[in-house]
């Protein structure tokens, strides 16, 4: 974990992803009323999170 | 404009993760080439993003939004006619001289081709104005957050700086670099929604050019005569100082920029970093100009229902500069208002950040070892660029609360920044593509060119500013009288150059391979794969740019 954290690539999947989670956390918990804005957004930052801490380049 | 615990929540991790960056690079950090150049080991993806962020600070970000509303679709020039020609252009034609001559920095480049009083000239006038506009960043940064979110505007200025100045004294260029990428994906991604959805309040791009003047959704179409558009600008004054004088100053010259593309691991990625920033830069306009015009859309008659306003100043017009913030304020409900509120933030920082590492390394290189300090060990400039880095934002500070003291100042240093930048373009077209441009030529060439700037500021008046010399001539926008004092000065500044360069003595051949394009072997790119190679991609992206310009023509 802490080797990928050199990685920029990592790091900003991170980022996105817990942001992603507060996002739809805070749907969650309270009575959001800007709700579907939060949880799309918080969809769409989940996807490309993920998606870049989980997709390595080429290289390795 | 109201944070709750999630919005707060979401700056904080965004803190959390820029000096988590900081530390992560603190140990990679070794020499003075480790902090002040990344040791030209930058992978190209990051090389290419941090080039696009590093002019994407709050300047960029608010002003073009603010600029998308008071002029219209016309502010897409300053893309499809500015940045995407220059950018092509540096990639194939200057990179290869920046990189290959192994200069560290844009004015070590002239000390090589020209004389040490042109790069004491550029390094000066450089650094200096870095170290202001990060000051103006950061006071520009705190006076928004003490008007939107009734921040405190000393904590704002403390805060904010006292995090940059973690990240780049840790990690230094490479630090503010990862930075600028994570910026430019939170940017990017975070404001996305909102002009989904604006637009699709506004009812689509189709009722927007129904419900606004033709003038504001046509790029061209009105610029036959400098009346019938809001930028009060004739076609070919645009062309000339915005397309070729302006942003090729800018994009092929400033240090801030060029210095993404110098940290590159070869040549051929680093004449490809301007080329693939081109590709996101070249769609910037959807997220920092088209919500400009659908925020002037929403204060139609028509869309009044909507209930959106552009914010107005003391004196009861429009605030152009709050539109953005106002249109997040609008949109955004708790939680994805952290993000908005973030992406500025992150804005004003890259921005600062720029500033700081592109100062740190001219005035380490350019000015301490070359005219005070000389040869000492590594570990001493090292220590050097981590001091100069601290006062680099300590100064910086100083100027925001000059800048909260004396609101004219801001107007002042843009416009002295201008008189600077305008000519400098000339300067290296003669250098690196003329061989008899001497040294004295450059230096006399750049000081006539800043003069020629400052008089033609003084003799025209826009908007109420100029004309304090006498007032000659009136343009109908400050954008305008720019353009204008850009080409004055870079037509002064070219023609000094050649005169005075043909009456002194250039230097031998030998001195200048590497450095001149006829003294310089050519790259051989036919090995490679077409989508590897610089004059291709250019040729696609020139290609691409000039459709865009003819469908919104």
């Amino acid at each position: 974990m802490f080797k990928k954290l050199n990685d920029l690539q990592f790091v900003i999947g991170l980022f996105f992803s817990v942001v992603a989670v507060i996002l739809l956390l805070n749907v969650m918990l309270t009575s959001n009323v800007g709700g579907k804005l939060n949880i799309y957004t918080g969809a769409v930052f989940l996807v490309f999170g993920v998606a870049m801490m989980v997709i390595r380049k080429g290289k390795e | 404009m109201r944070l709750h615990f999630a919005d707060y929540l979401i700056i904080l991790v965004y803190f959390i993760f820029v000096i988590g960056v900081g530390f992560l690079i603190k140990k990679k950090i070794k020499s003075s080439n480790d902090f002040l150049t990344s040791n030209r080991s930058i992978p190209l993806w990051i090389t290419s993003l941090a080039f696009i962020s590093a002019n994407l600070g709050a300047q960029e970000v608010i002003g073009m939004v603010a600029s998308g509303a008071k002029y219209g679709i016309m502010t897409v020039h300053f893309y499809w006619v500015g940045a995407i020609f220059a950018m092509v252009f540096l990639g194939v034609f200057m990179m290869p001289f920046y990189y290959g001559s192994r200069a560290r920095s844009v004015p070590e480049y002239l000390s090589l081709r020209f004389d040490e009083k042109t790069r004491g000239l550029n390094a000066i006038s450089f650094a200096v104005m870095t170290v202001f506009s990060s000051g103006i960043s950061l006071y520009a940064l705190a006076k928004l957050m003490e008007t939107i979110l009734h921040w405190d505007f000393d904590i704002s200025i403390w805060v904010s700086a006292g995090i940059v100045m973690v990240y780049t004294f840790l990690g230094g260029l490479t630090s503010a670099v990862y930075n600028e990428v994570l910026q430019f994906f939170l940017i990017v991604l975070g404001l996305s929604p909102l002009v989904i959805i604006a637009l699709q309040d506004a009812g689509g791009w189709d009722n927007i050019k129904t419900l606004l003047q033709p003038e504001m959704t046509h790029a061209w179409k009105y610029m036959g005569n400098a009346n019938d558009n809001p930028m009060g600008l004739h076609f070919m004054s645009l062309i000339f100082g915005l397309g070729f004088v302006m942003s090729f100053g800018y994009w092929c010259t400033d240090f801030l920029v060029v210095q993404r593309a110098m940290i590159a691991r070869n040549m051929g990625d680093a004449q490809r970093t301007p080329i693939i920033a081109a590709i996101p830069k070249m769609m910037m306009p959807l997220i920092v100009v088209l919500p400009g015009i659908i925020a002037i859309t929403l204060m139609q008659p028509a869309l009044a229902s909507k209930g959106y306003h552009i914010p107005t100043n003391a004196n009861g017009e429009l605030d152009y500069t709050m539109t953005l913030p106002s249109l997040i304020a609008h949109y955004y409900p708790t939680g994805i208002l952290g993000v908005g509120i973030t992406a500025l933030i992150a804005s004003f920082m890259s921005g600062m950040a720029g500033n700081v590492t592109a100062f740190n390394s001219v005035f380490t290189f350019d000015i301490y070892q070359s005219y005070f300090v000389k040869n000492k060990s590594d570990r001493h400039y090292l220590l050097v660029g981590k001091g100069v880095t601290v006062v680099g934002i300590l100064i910086s500070i100083v100027t925001a609360y000059i800048a909260k003291g004396f609101n004219n100042i801001n107007d002042f240093l843009q416009l002295v920044f201008g008189f600077v930048n305008g000519p400098l373009f000339a300067t290296f077209l003669l250098g690196m593509f003329w061989k008899r441009t001497t040294g004295h030529g450059a230096f006399w060439g750049l000081v006539s060119g800043t003069v020629a700037a400052a008089i033609t500021h003084g003799v025209t008046v826009a908007e109420g500013k100029g004309g304090w010399i006498t007032p000659l001539y009136t343009i109908k926008s400050g954008m305008g009288q720019a353009f204008i004092v850009a080409g004055v000065s870079w037509t002064f500044n070219f023609f000094t150059t050649i005169i005075v360069s043909l009456v002194t003595k250039p230097k031998p051949d030998e001195q200048l391979k590497g450095l001149v394009y006829s003294l310089t072997e050519k790259q051989k790119y036919h090995q490679q794969k077409w989508y590897l190679r610089v004059v291709p991609l250019g040729i696609l992206l020139l290609v691409i740019t000039l459709l865009l310009n003819f469908i919104f023509f």
